[in-house]
């Protein structure tokens, strides 16, 4: 299942009524923000929105998707499922293909987005309805825009080109500031371009059908190709095209390419803008792009992203694309790993079910978790269930911590490591005391605790549950 | 709320008299965007009071010009190689 870009997802949502197109007029403040935010508030089976009316564009023209992937069944399809696949069931579907790494990718030079091409008089404003996002963000951003580049020092090597969704706020008609931190790809490129003295070509794709913007949003290995990550977890090859000025790979069904260079040297003002944190970010002196020529299809939609407090669209993007990595790294270690439920705050809380081999196991596991690529900046707090809790179903978790974990005994904070700079709680900012509170049934040698009679399901509860599974549908 | 009622003269962040046009909307008089020269805020003639009022714009959220060069850069710009 692949849909072949950003319009061809929106159909498929449209048919399983899991889009809203919205032909009223709207204001791009604070109606848009505010209707994706509302959208998160109420539910979590939710539609995305199409805007199709804001002042200042014509009608038809300047349009918003937004709250593309904001729900379990919008993600359901994106995997090509039946909307209504439990979380669960969505978590081992990508994991299973997150096994098929590297699939193919494939060449076209048609792509749809070389219909039109601006180099002078260049005004990102007249061709996307740029619009605030949440009330103190110091202006319009792209967030959910693909950012490639190659590095300067392996311009050749395919695997170590990036593709990453940076935030991007747009300071002018045609200059960008981005945020690369040291620790992401685009930083490391961008580090090699300065030590050189050049500055760093990117190409920054928007608007995409929603497989290489969940990969984008994705750990990977540094050498490790997002395309070909992509062609894996869509079960088809990925096409990509060569942008015109950079030379660099773009998604071939993209709504708008914009093309230029990140300045080297360059640093200014940037932020605060509300993150999935909950947070607003605060300012900080950051790179700066020049933008050089935008590439774009006629009425091109500008698909953004809504952010803030979690719930969000961020979090159900980023919920299973941060878990298994997590669990096919643990999982390495640790066969006895049966999932891993990272997708509060990007796996700042995560929560492992594990078969204990023996007492104090879970909590060797824990602490190997925060020493994983990820745990270097997230699981701040991890939860250990036994392998017969669903780490997805919260009930059965809390059910797990409330008559399992014992205080004293199971609780292990480690002091002082590191954690990313925007949690709040951290103090320095990226330094943090973890936790591990285990969870898990106490067994040999650890004898403590009454756990010898457990309220089992009753006889056929099985059969039961398709008979009524049945009748309800 | 037309371009006349909100102030274009001073920044509501960082209170610079140090504004531009960024660039006005494609279906004529539907807005005008603002943006500072001295903190990059910018702001759009139909926002609410909220993005636009210098004097009720929180203290938190405030920045004051002088502060800005001190502010980190993050990353920070490596050495040259030599
Ligand atoms: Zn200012």
């Amino acid at each position: 299942m692949a849909y072949a870009d950003l319009r061809d997802f929106l159909a498929a949502l449209d048919r399983e009524g899991q889009l809203l197109t919205y032909s009223e007029p709207v204001a791009p403040e604070p109606d848009i923000g505010a209707a994706a935010r509302a959208t998160a508030n109420i539910t979590d089976r939710g539609p995305a929105l199409l805007f199709g009316n804001i002042n200042g564009y014509e009608p038809g023209k300047g349009r918003v998707a937004i709250n593309v992937v904001g729900s379990w069944p919008n993600h359901a399809l994106l995997l090509g499922l039946d909307k209504d696949t439990s979380v669960k069931d969505q978590f081992f579907e990508f994991a299973g293909r997150w096994d098929a790494f590297p699939g193919p990718i494939v060449r076209r030079e048609d792509a749809p987005w070389k219909e039109v091409t601006l180099t002078e008089d260049i005004d990102l404003f007249q061709l996307l309805p740029l619009f605030r996002l949440n009330t103190y963000d110091v202006g319009c951003y792209i967030d959910k825009a693909v950012v490639i580049s190659r590095d300067p020092d392996d311009p050749d090597d395919f695997g170590k080109q990036n593709v990453g969704i940076y935030r991007i706020q747009v300071k002018d008609k045609d200059r960008l500031g981005i945020q690369p931190l040291a620790a992401h790809d685009l930083g490391l490129h961008l580090q090699h371009a300065e030590e050189r003295g050049e500055n760093l070509p990117v190409a920054i794709a928007l608007g995409n059908e929603p497989v290489i913007t969940t990969v984008g949003g994705m750990p990977l290995a540094y050498d490790r190709s997002e395309y070909e990550m992509a062609a894996a977890i869509q079960g088809a090859p990925y096409p990509i095209t060569t942008a015109p000025v950079t030379g660099l790979d773009v998604p071939y069904g993209s709504e708008v390419v914009i093309e230029g260079e990140i300045i080297a040297g360059e640093r200014e003002i940037e932020g605060p803008f509300g993150e999935f944190t909950g947070h607003y970010s605060g300012a900080k002196r950051q790179p700066v792009i020049r933008i050089h020529q935008v590439s774009h299809r006629r009425n091109p939609i500008f698909e953004h992203l809504y952010l803030g407090m979690p719930w969000t669209e961020m979090d159900y993007t980023l919920a299973l694309n941060t878990s298994v990595p997590l669990y096919r790294q643990l999982k390495t270690a640790f066969p006895e790993v049966t999932a891993v439920n990272a997708m509060y705050t990007q796996g700042l809380l995560g929560i492992i079910s594990v078969k204990q081999r023996f007492g104090g196991f879970a909590k060797a596991v824990g602490m190997r978790a925060m020493t994983l690529p990820h745990g270097l900046a997230y699981c701040k707090v991890l939860i250990m269930v036994d392998d017969d809790v669903d780490p997805f179903n919260l009930a059965q978790v809390m059910w797990a911590l409330s008559v399992h974990y014992h205080p004293l005994h199971d609780t292990v904070t480690v002091p002082n490591l590191s954690v990313l700079a925007l949690d709040p709680s951290s103090d320095p900012a990226g330094i943090t005391h973890k936790v591990i509170l285990d969870a898990t049934t106490p067994i040999a040698p650890e004898e403590r605790g009454h756990y010898s009679q457990v309220v089992g399901n009753p006889e056929r509860t099985a059969d039961w549950e398709n008979i009524v599974k049945g009748l309800l549908k | 709320m037309n371009d006349t009622d909100v102030n274009t003269s001073i920044c509501p962040r960082c209170d610079a008299e140090n504004v531009r046009v960024l660039t006005t909307s494609p279906v004529p008089g539907g807005w005008t965007m603002y943006v500072c020269v001295t903190c990059v805020y910018s702001w759009r003639s139909t926002e609410p009071a909220s993005a636009t009022d210098p004097l009720t714009y929180p203290a938190e959220f405030k920045i004051n010009p002088a502060e800005i060069p001190a502010i980190p850069a993050i990353p920070a710009v490596p050495p040259r190689r030599r």
